[in-house]
């Protein structure tokens, strides 16, 4: 069984005066077989996470245990991981059979073990018949069933995969992602695979981490991550495009933003008093012509908009809504903008420059912390209910 | 005039004519130029070896005699041969270099002082090549300068103290004190005495040339050797020393080299030209001079042979450098 387990990970880089922190206390517990994706935007940690999981780098805090050791101290030999590189990493002067047998010659497997694996593993991989070839001589595909290769070969407790698709074309990457979702049913083995991709995210993880300035955000079910997101930065991260966000205040019944009033019961939401400033986060699918209201068990008040830019895709369309002045802000993730993203059906009779009303789908509605960020609700409706359960509870 | 206005015009039409085609193609004057330049370094590089060859040839007795450059009948023209030619011929030079002297104990002494010696370095300098190119430290810089900075000292400066430390009769003492450390062995007449300066004097030089090699390496591949199962040691020697091949080439050949045709310090650390004393491959041709005599036939004899291994050892290592340049072999 090789779960893997970070307890109190911190890295810092000492440069002189300023030390960045690269990894600031994070803890997670990832069960054994596993799929795991660290997720976030550049620098935010996820490769020197998994630098400290694979032994590349030392953590300045913290203890790493994969199965029951604690490997913190371990060299990256003795650690039981194989990684899978961004850049691929194949030995330039091995050819593909030297390349995929590197690690067991090192441990000095006999011969036959070797050349029985070394088979298996092209097999898995579809490399039947390439083993004598160099790795200039093959192609960007190739290579990378190669550096898998090199890492299934040694049966490794934890795969470690960095980024393994970055450097392939779209078509490729795609192909490939079956590939490696059809390799973990196969091999049943933890992976922690780094991305800043959230398709490959999404479609292949059983739990997605989400990490920003080295800090984990959340770790959570794709589904989980993107219907409930923990906190602002993880509801802006996951989705795309984006999710809106709008600045509001909360009042009595319900809360107030620059251009619209939506009703809930704010008494309902623990954490959140009349007054407070609170960010209101909705998925562009939950935006709705106010010509569907009634297809919306809960939708809010109309509201007037202009549509702005239309960008088609093929199966939705996305309206960039303006309200009110129509300030368009340059900053598309910047809350209280006066835009307002729209996903609607391509054959909608909507076109730019219209006068039209939307609502909103009240069942999928955020409400996040105005300072901290920190989810307060997903559910302006649900919360209603909960809120007389609450009542009910607190009158008795 | 109009006769020699009529003549002149044809010429210097001609001189029009060749300067406008050479603006033209200059391609073809670069490539003259170029032909001028490698004939000009062909004179100058060979000519010497074969006046060496023109010396082994003659017999001794002839060798003083002159005549060298001899008139000879050409389609009934006397004129002087452009090149010396030898006075006789007399191939058992290259065996008398043998027989008077053990000539190939001077060789093979040179031979093991320079093999010991580029092993040493190699080793040492790829440790520190490793450290500068790929490690973050403070200091770095400054360090990597003092080592460069030594490596300008004439061997000169070193000598006295190091023959005085290598007699091993006094011991080494904490400079301006007389408080006595340890006192070294007695290593004149042995290859330490050649093998330590010329480790320390040629190694900044394979310092330099495999940090910058080392430092081209990409990260990934010391990470993906290390995953693999070698330890930071084990990936400098099973990955990026063979990737380095043309930088660890060079900085073989270099050291070989430079040791092989070495003279100054073993003529001092070997207290006799003898070869039982280690002396170099230099202090045997030198043998051949004695106080009364010089044998300049076997003198270019002993030099033709001496020079032949390194030059098989250039082709050798010619290849290896360029088949390691083009097999792209840093291409990730």
């Amino acid at each position: 069984m090789a779960r893997v387990k970070l307890e109190h990970v911190t890295k810092r880089y000492d440069d002189g005066e300023s030390g960045v922190v690269a990894v600031d206390d994070m803890n997670m517990d990832i069960n054994h077989g596993e799929f795991i994706c660290l997720v976030g935007p550049s620098g935010c940690g996820k490769s020197t996470t998994m630098e400290t999981i694979a032994g590349l780098t030392q953590p300045s805090e913290g203890e790493i245990y994969i199965g029951e050791r604690d490997v913190t101290d371990l060299p990256p030999k003795d650690r039981g991981v194989a990684m899978v590189f961004q850049n691929i990493a194949l030995f330039p002067h091995m050819d593909v059979y030297d390349n995929i047998s590197f690690g067991l010659r090192l441990r000095d497997y006999p011969q036959d073990e070797i050349d029985r694996r070394v088979e298996r593993a092209a097999d898995i991989v579809q490399l039947e018949g390439m083993l004598d070839r160099m790795p200039d001589e093959m192609s960007g595909g190739q290579r990378q069933r190669v550096a898998i290769a090199r890492a299934i070969v040694r049966e490794p407790d934890v795969f470690l995969m960095d980024e393994p698709l970055a450097n392939l074309d779209a078509k490729l990457r795609v192909h490939m992602r079956t590939e490696l979702q059809r390799l973990h049913k196969k091999l049943d083995t933890t992976i922690i695979y780094v991305t800043h991709d959230q398709a490959e995210a999404m479609t292949m993880s059983d739990r997605i981490a989400v990490l920003d300035t080295g800090e984990l955000q959340q770790i959570d079910p794709p589904l989980v991550c993107y219907n409930e997101p923990a906190n602002l930065f993880v509801a802006g991260f996951i989705g795309s495009p984006s999710m809106n966000f709008l600045n509001g205040t909360v009042d009595d019944g319900g809360v107030e933003t620059e251009h619209f009033y939506v009703k809930f019961d704010p008494a309902a939401v623990d954490d959140l008093a009349i007054g407070d400033q609170v960010t209101i986060g909705v998925r562009p699918e939950n935006v709705h012509p106010a010509t569907k209201t009634n297809e919306i068990a809960y939708p809010s008040a109309p509201i007037n908009a202009r549509t702005d830019v239309l960008e088609p895709m093929g199966d939705e369309i996305f309206a960039y809504l303006l309200m009110g002045e129509g300030n368009t802000s340059m900053a598309q993730e910047t809350a209280s903008s006066d835009q307002l993203l729209m996903s609607i059906d391509p054959d909608s009779p909507i076109q730019a420059d219209d006068n039209i009303q939307v609502v909103l789908d009240r069942e999928r509605m955020h409400l996040f912390h105005g300072e901290s960020g920190d989810a307060l609700t997903h559910n302006l409706v649900a919360s209603t209910d909960i809120e007389a359960t609450d009542t009910r509870v607190g009158s008795d | 005039m109009t006769m020699t206005t009529d003549k002149d015009n044809p010429d210097s039409g001609l001189l029009r004519r060749w300067v406008q085609y050479a603006i033209e193609n200059p391609r073809r004057v670069y490539r003259v130029l170029f032909y001028v330049a490698i004939v000009f370094f062909m004179v100058t590089t060979l000519f010497p070896f074969y006046w060496l060859f023109v010396l082994a040839l003659t017999p001794e007795g002839q060798l003083l005699g002159g005549g060298y450059l001899p008139d000879i009948e050409l389609f009934g023209l006397s004129t002087t041969f452009p090149l010396p030619v030898p006075q006789g011929f007399n191939p058992e030079a290259f065996i008398a270099v043998f027989e008077q002297l053990p000539f190939h104990l001077y060789m093979l002494n040179s031979f093991v002082l320079a093999i010991s010696t580029t092993v040493i370095v190699l080793v040492i300098a790829s440790l520190a090549g490793y450290v500068f190119g790929r490690l973050e430290f403070a200091g770095r810089v400054p360090l990597m300068l003092a080592i460069l900075a030594i490596s300008y000292f004439p061997p000169a400066a070193f000598v006295v103290p190091l023959f005085e430390a290598f007699t091993g009769n006094t011991p080494i003492v904490i400079p301006f004190t007389e408080i006595p450390l340890f006192t070294p062995p007695r290593l004149l007449n042995t290859p330490g005495a050649m093998v330590m300066p010329f480790s320390a004097i040629f190694m900044p030089l394979s310092i330099f040339i495999l940090t910058t090699f080392y430092a081209q390496i990409p990260d990934g591949l010391e990470d993906a050797a290390r995953v693999e199962g070698t330890t930071r040691f084990g990936a400098l020697f099973r990955v990026i020393m063979p990737l380095s091949a043309p930088g660890v080439a060079t900085a073989a050949v270099l050291t070989f080299i430079s040791v092989y045709n070495e003279y100054f310090f073993s003529s001092i650390m070997a207290t006799s030209p003898d070869a039982a004393n280690w002396s170099p491959i230099v202090g045997g041709i030198l043998s051949f001079q004695t106080q009364y005599t010089t044998q300049y036939n076997l003198m270019a004899a002993a030099s033709i042979v001496a020079v032949l291994p390194v030059v098989i050892l250039v082709l050798i290592a010619q290849e290896r450098i360029v088949s390691g340049l083009t097999a792209g072999a840093l291409k990730e």
